[in-house]
């Protein structure tokens, strides 16, 4: 078993350079390929900070001043009931103080100077609205009123904060997700190419291998290591990249102003390394990947 | 060791190369297929090893069907068998010694046992002073040795060879033919795919002959026709 094993990763390695322009070729595609799927997840990460608080089709936002009286926000309450026919009022959501100032920790997360003056009992509440109507006007208009009534700081709609956002981040997960897909659809081939390549050079080898009884397994296990090794490589090029790339943009959207919105497109570092454990996940399958149909079909040559 | 019961091959759709053939070889024999090219020589051989499959038939070797063998178990059946050929298919990057501890080393035998081994199945072939030189330093009958060594350190029930003295001048075919002999006499079974006239007359064993896929003479103590 032992001497099997040391065969297995002597072979490998060998192989490993062999190959070095390819094998090179190989892990530098699928580092780049999984950089970008990295990034897609960032990105919508980010994105989604942004969104938080438009989550589930809320459309408008009430803002109670945080030193309103429990009578005005009943009031408030009540007015937004009273429009049944424009507010869905089953979804309709009020957020206390505690609640308000957890989403407040995601939304100012890349931006400490606003969320340092900002306190569980400074904060204003506030309530969802989630509309019936496609009417953008009547919804505008109810506005408009709401924000006349007492104990209401601001009334926020998604119109004018959210949908340029949301499109933008649509468009770009689309496009980064199918740019993702192909790069790695082109690491596989890659992968496959050089460890068929690998094989061609050594068919005679393989040849004599099979007639002294070698099993298939043990011809394919070298190759198929050489392009989990390849993948894997790649996987870690990747989350370098990545990391690097985080890293640039976390200081650089420190540097805006406080309280521009930008400030929330960073990612907590826990994501961060989440996200680096499926590159390297994801690097590893798509070595075994391309290297198993490559060694599964050009064992005959 | 090895029975084969109306065998016919036919390649692609209409390539006979073997038409019905029968016949038993014992335990401990050697057996020369002679025939001119193309009369099926490789081609049994090639059943014989499961290189190829019988389009009729039963190959019967070692005890096992080869032709409904399933093809996981092909390795170990050719554990069982030492391959020669005319052209010797050693790894030229390999030295001997490397040459031949190959053939153990891909069957997962540890170290210790290619160490012990090898040095002695290169002294029976009479190259022990030669394991450190690579094949091409080596003349065609050393190499032959050499492959003749591979094939039977695992010390195979059967040996098959294919032409092993068709690139040979005939002092060093008599050597190689002197050594196939040596190791048929420790009960390893040998059949000898060949048309070299001289060996197989001055052998005098059984000789069974093949025109065109059919064997035409299956003779014990026979001489090349």
């Amino acid at each position: 078993m032992l001497a099997r094993i040391e065969y297995a990763l002597r072979e490998t390695w060998a192989s490993f350079r062999r190959n070095l322009t390819l094998t090179l070729a190989a892990v530098l595609t699928s580092a780049i390929a999984l950089l970008l799927v990295g990034a897609t997840f960032l990105i919508q990460r980010a994105f989604e900070n942004l969104l938080v608080q438009w989550r589930g089709d809320v459309a408008m936002i009430v803002f109670v001043r945080s030193d309103a009286s429990p009578e005005q926000v009943a009031l408030i309450d009540g007015t937004l009931r009273a429009a049944p026919s424009v507010i869905d009022v089953d979804k309709l959501r009020y957020l206390d103080k505690a609640e308000s100032y957890a989403e407040a920790q995601r939304i100012f997360v890349g931006d400490p100077v606003t969320l340092s003056l900002l306190t569980p009992e400074s904060i204003p509440t506030q309530f969802k609205v989630v509309p019936i109507t496609q009417d953008t006007d009547l919804v505008r208009s109810l506005a408009d009123q709401y924000r006349t009534l007492p104990g209401v700081e601001a009334v926020a709609l998604a119109e004018d904060e959210f949908e340029v956002i949301s499109t933008l981040s649509g468009f770009v997960r689309n496009v980064t997700l199918i740019m993702s897909l192909v790069l790695l659809a082109v690491a596989v081939g890659l992968i496959w190419n050089t460890i068929r390549t690998a094989m061609f050079a050594r068919r005679r080898e393989i040849e004599v291998m099979k007639l002294v009884g070698a099993t298939n397994w043990f011809i394919r296990i070298p190759f198929m290591l050489e392009g989990l090794l390849q993948g894997l490589i790649g996987g870690v090029v990747s989350c370098a990249g990545v990391w690097a790339l985080n890293s640039a943009w976390s200081g650089g959207v420190a540097a805006f102003k406080p309280g521009t919105g930008i400030s929330s497109l960073v990612v907590p570092g826990g994501y961060l390394s989440g996200v680096m454990l499926v590159l390297l996940v994801l690097g590893a399958a798509i070595g075994a990947i391309g290297s198993a149909i490559a060694a599964s079909r050009f064992l005959d040559v | 060791m090895i029975k084969l019961d109306g065998v016919t091959k036919i390649y692609g759709h209409d390539t006979l190369a073997v038409d019905d053939v029968s016949f038993d070889v014992a335990k401990g024999d050697f057996v020369f297929l002679v025939g001119p090219s193309g009369s099926g020589k490789s081609t049994l051989l090639r059943l014989m090893s499961r290189e190829e499959v019988a389009t009729q038939g039963d190959v019967w070797v070692a005890g096992r069907n080869v032709c409904e063998m399933p093809p996981s178990r092909v390795p170990y059946l050719r554990r069982s068998l030492g391959n020669i050929f005319q052209d010797y298919k050693l790894l030229l990057n390999k030295t001997v010694f490397e040459n031949v501890a190959f053939a153990l080393e891909v069957i997962g035998k540890p170290r210790h046992v290619i160490r012990e081994q090898v040095p002695f199945v290169l002294e029976l072939v009479g190259l022990a002073d030669k394991s450190e030189r690579f094949p091409n330093q080596l003349s065609g009958g050393e190499q032959q040795r050499v492959s003749i060594a591979r094939a039977f350190v695992n010390r195979p029930l059967i040996m098959l060879a294919d032409e092993p003295t068709g690139n040979l001048d005939p002092a060093t075919s008599e050597g190689i033919m002197s050594l196939l002999q040596e190791i048929n006499e420790t009960g390893t079974t040998v059949v000898m795919a060949t048309h070299d006239h001289r060996v197989v007359n001055a052998m005098r064993r059984r000789v069974i002959q093949l025109d065109r896929g059919l064997v035409v003479r299956d003779q014990e103590r026979g001489v090349y026709e």
